[in-house]
């Protein structure tokens, strides 16, 4: 066992039988480098590995980063919000001032692979029910303890830990967590070694290593696990919190006491909360008080392009979703669903909603930058046969009220939605909800619109959202076969096989019509010439770690 | 005097309880505790989820207890988790022991609560906005008040006059516009690189590069943010002219409406037709009699600026009172509105009350009491 793990950690894992099998079909053309790089790097090769696999280096990859100059203090346009127990964090902006302390086992890069941070390395078992994982030695935290498997086993068990509130991470976890008492299933994660966690799954999922790369897995001291890293101090990153005052700033300043296990640049991150409106962080990039925005929307793209500063662009799985909730009448009613699909042509959503910035989608909610994606025959837009539809089901007359919250993209998106209802000949009122209250309800309004942020495999957000009884499953969708088909997708390690799962679930969301889902969103942020590393992430992530400036 | 201070102090006392009462029993209904709870836990939390997250965090009981703890009134709640044995509770802090805390921590202990936004005591917040809402109010109190009076009287000495003509068109265009038009207007005439002024200046090479302002590319700065740690010409005069135009109008006609009425009245006529120069006239005998109407005017915009800045310091992203205050709310952060509302409660009767004293000096007349 030593041995075992004593190569791996030197090299990461070079091979997988499965990754070669991968790495095949990328060079016979059946699989893009960006499938190529999720599936195989989920599995435990190294970006590097996985890149000289294909044989290619990753200095050529988009992922690859660039060497900023030593010190300097950087202005960050984002939301600050209080900060809490890390594995209940609900947004992304959380975790972004959190990363400079508490780190990571691993990140996700936007050109979809994996790459270990607090790990070393990683493995799965060729059916994905063990993963053993190779925690990266020489690590401290910045109050002298050493970071080993200990406290990597003991945020495991933190984040299978469903009874505490709003744990997002148990979800994550899957079926780690023992569903009778809770919390993790006994022997599920085991320490192996001072460097090596094992972590066994009762039925194969291969959501495992996606579900740890996401912000709110962060890693704390272990015993730590439950608080609140601004209370604490406590981590392995380089940077630690000078200032945090709630909707106001945050300031991060590089920790002179600790030595950090790797390079890092700046000297200081400032976070700038400047609300909600993108005209007024328009009007304070034009005032010098900031250097990068956290997210750049709509019009404002061209209007921060127009001043000078670099635009990041990537795409995403990031989407909006315009969905009837089964629960209510008339939308349990097939009929009545497939109207509504039929009435919306989602290249004008995509217009009207976004600005165009992204691409169309086919209402079924797994993305073509998904490595299981299947591709079905073009949806089809149809006024009349809605109307039809609608006659048929004796609902012509029937009130549909639809519910939005009040912001940029998602009421544009809903508007257009209804403005295409009400071409078709349906009656269609728009409620708008603000977005203090809106998220009291979410999941029970009858018909409304919900964003939700890109995931790294189709099947995953299947499983959040979509699956019979699911707490976030806001269609009220409850299927047999879908449920049938989706616990055997997740097993399948082969993303051709699971393909072929896939091309069935995809086809049951759109012929049960289970949700509008118009497009998928690109996503742009900008920033000051001269800034390094700052270029937009796919899951809205930044690492005070790597940011800088040029030389 | 005194029995009047006295009384006035009652009254605010009281006004402070039925008011602190509205709001609690506001921010207390349970849609509103569930919005507490998710912006707190999870946003998406399930609805199990929000009901022990409220126990567990002292929102379970009845709302007259809960407002009773915040008095000070009531004991703290406590809870002791059934599984870990560990003691938590309203009055116990973060790491210390549940054995050495009070049993009571509210109002009356001097205890102001806990910001569950900021997550810090509302005793550290306020004070901090309070004073940056001060400053903006002073600067644009120290520009308005005495512009106002100015215009005022300049256009009632003679009423009708071309001078009062212009000066009453301008003084109701003012007030007639709100901040947040005029604020928009300022910032695309003065703080945009592209438009306006600023804009204009550039392309005749006296602004940006080697212009007067090193490489600033506007003459004002469309944001007051920095402006919270160092105020200076150029990031501070938009937000205060903006809040100070809006209020001058009013001021200026009120101003302008008494100085019209003294001038008519016998007293002056008589020291006319003593041959008592103009210039005299209205600084010695009109000006302190047509100043009684404008302090009030001036006292009520105490409390106005106080609230009324909410839209002049988002627009600029300035964090003072106004802005926390709508944040707090927004956020159904409970305690923390609650000392808001109590500010302002004290604001509004503490103006009233220096008014009623100041009559006494402008007016030997009236007596107090």
């Amino acid at each position: 066992m030593k041995d075992f793990t004593h190569t791996r950690k030197e090299a990461g894992l070079k091979t997988h039988p499965v990754a070669e099998m991968y790495a095949a079909e990328h060079k016979a053309g059946k699989l893009d480098r960006r499938e190529f790089l999720v599936r195989s790097t989920a599995l435990g090769l190294t970006a590097t590995a996985a890149y000289s696999l294909i044989g290619t280096t990753p200095a050529m990859a988009e992922g690859h980063r660039a060497v900023p100059g030593e010190g300097g203090s950087l202005r960050i346009q984002m939301e600050v919000r209080a900060l809490k127990d890390p594995r209940t964090y609900d947004w992304s902006q959380m975790g972004n001032v959190t990363r400079g302390i508490v780190e990571y086992l691993v990140q996700y890069n936007n050109d979809g692979s994996f790459e270990g941070v607090l790990l070393d390395s990683w493995e799965a078992n060729e059916d994905a029910t063990v993963y053993t994982l190779n925690v990266r030695q020489g690590i401290t935290f910045n109050n002298g303890d050493p970071f080993n498997a200990e406290d990597v086993a003991a945020n495991l068990i933190g984040f299978c830990d469903s009874t505490v509130e709003g744990n997002s991470m148990a979800t994550r976890m899957g079926g780690l967590v023992d569903p009778d008492t809770g919390v993790a299933r006994d022997g599920a994660i085991e320490v192996v070694d001072e460097y090596t966690v094992r972590v066994t799954y009762p039925s194969p999922d291969i959501t495992f290593i996606p579900g740890i790369a996401d912000y709110p897995s962060a890693i704390q001291h272990r015993d730590m696990v439950g608080t609140n890293p601004a209370d604490h101090g406590i981590g392995t990153g380089a940077y630690m919190i000078t200032n945090y005052e709630v909707g106001v700033s945050a300031t991060l300043t590089r920790n002179p006491d600790h030595t950090y296990w790797r390079d890092t640049y700046l000297d200081e991150i400032v976070f700038v909360d400047l609300g909600q409106d993108p005209a007024a962080w328009f009007a304070a990039a034009e005032a010098d008080e900031f250097d990068m925005t956290y997210e750049t929307v709509g019009e404002f793209i061209d209007l921060f392009d127009a001043i000078g500063w670099n635009k990041g662009e990537v795409v995403t799985a990031a989407t909006v979703v315009i969905r009837p909730n089964q629960n209510n009448a008339p939308y349990d009613d097939v009929r009545v669903r497939r109207a509504i699909q039929l009435a919306v042509d989602n290249q004008v959503c995509l217009d009207l909603g976004v600005n165009g910035q992204g691409v169309v989608a086919e209402n079924h909610h797994v993305c073509p930058i998904h490595p299981e994606y299947a591709e079905l025959p073009p949806l089809v837009f149809d006024p009349e046969a809605a109307r039809a539809l609608l006659e048929e089901a004796g609902h012509a007359d029937t009130e549909f009220e639809l519910v939005s919250i009040d912001d940029d993209y998602r009421k544009n998106t809903t508007d257009a939605v209804a403005a295409q209802l009400r071409d078709a000949g349906f009656n269609v009122t728009r409620t708008i909800i603000p977005g203090s209250t809106f998220w009291n309800d979410w999941t029970s309004y009858p018909f409304s619109s919900t964003n939700w942020n890109h995931r790294e495999l189709g099947v995953m957000i299947l499983n959040l959202a979509y699956r019979t009884g699911v707490p976030w499953n806001e269609t009220a969708f409850s299927n047999e076969e879908f449920d049938t088909l989706l616990t055997e997708a997740n097993g399948i390690q082969d993303a051709d096989a699971r393909r072929v799962v896939m091309e069935r679930l995809e086809q049951i969301m759109q012929e049960e019509g289970v949700t509008i889902q118009p497009y998928w969103r690109s996503l742009f942020n900008h920033a000051r010439p001269g800034v390094v590393n700052g270029s937009m992430h796919a899951k809205f992530e930044m690492n005070p770690h790597y940011l800088g400036f040029e030389a | 005097m005194g029995a009047f201070i006295l009384r006035r102090t009652g009254v605010m006392i009281l006004t402070a309880i039925c008011l602190t009462i509205v709001v609690f029993f506001l921010t207390n209904l349970f849609p509103n505790l569930e919005k507490l709870a998710k912006t707190q836990g999870n946003a998406r939390m399930s609805d199990e989820e929000v009901v022990s997250w409220l126990d567990r965090n002292g929102y379970g009981g009845p709302m007259l207890f809960r407002y009773g703890e915040w008095l000070g009134v009531m004991p703290g709640w406590t809870r002791e988790d059934p599984e870990t044995g560990e003691i938590t509770g309203r009055c116990i802090d973060f790491g210390t022991d549940p054995a050495d805390a009070p049993t009571r921590c509210g109002l009356l202990q001097g205890d102001l609560g806990f910001s569950t936004v900021s997550d810090e005591d509302v005793a550290n917040v306020l004070p901090g906005r309070l004073l940056l809402t001060l400053k903006l109010m002073g600067w644009a109190f120290g520009l308005m008040v005495p512009a106002a009076l100015l215009v005022g009287v300049l256009a009632g000495m003679r009423e009708g006059s071309r001078l009062d003509r212009s000066l009453s068109t301008l003084s109701i265009a003012s007030t007639a516009t709100p901040e947040y038009v005029s604020g928009v207007i300022f910032i695309v005439l003065f703080a945009s690189t592209t438009a306006g002024v600023s804009g204009a200046l550039t392309e005749w090479g006296w602004l940006g590069g080697d212009g007067w302002l090193g490489d600033r590319r506007t003459l004002f700065l469309g944001s007051a943010r920095s402006a919270m740690e160092d105020i200076t010409f150029w990031n501070f005069t938009l937000p205060v002219v903006t809040i100070a135009l809006y209020g001058m109008g009013y001021i200026a006609r009120m101003t302008r409406a008494s100085m019209a009425e003294v001038m008519t009245a016998q007293y002056i006529r008589t020291a006319r037709l003593k041959g008592v120069s103009f210039r005299n006239i209205v600084l010695k005998h009109a000006l302190r009699n047509a100043l009684i109407a404008p302090f009030t005017v001036i006292m009520l915009q105490f409390p106005w600026l106080l609230t009324g800045v909410v839209i002049v310091e988002t627009l600029f992203n300035y964090n003072g009172f106004g802005w926390t205050m709508v944040q707090a709310a927004s956020n159904n952060d409970i305690e923390l509105l609650l000392a808001c509302s109590i500010v302002a409660v004290f604001v509004v009767l503490l103006t009233q009350l220096i008014s009623d004293i100041g009559y006494v000096f402008l007016n030997p007349r009236i007596r107090i009491s």
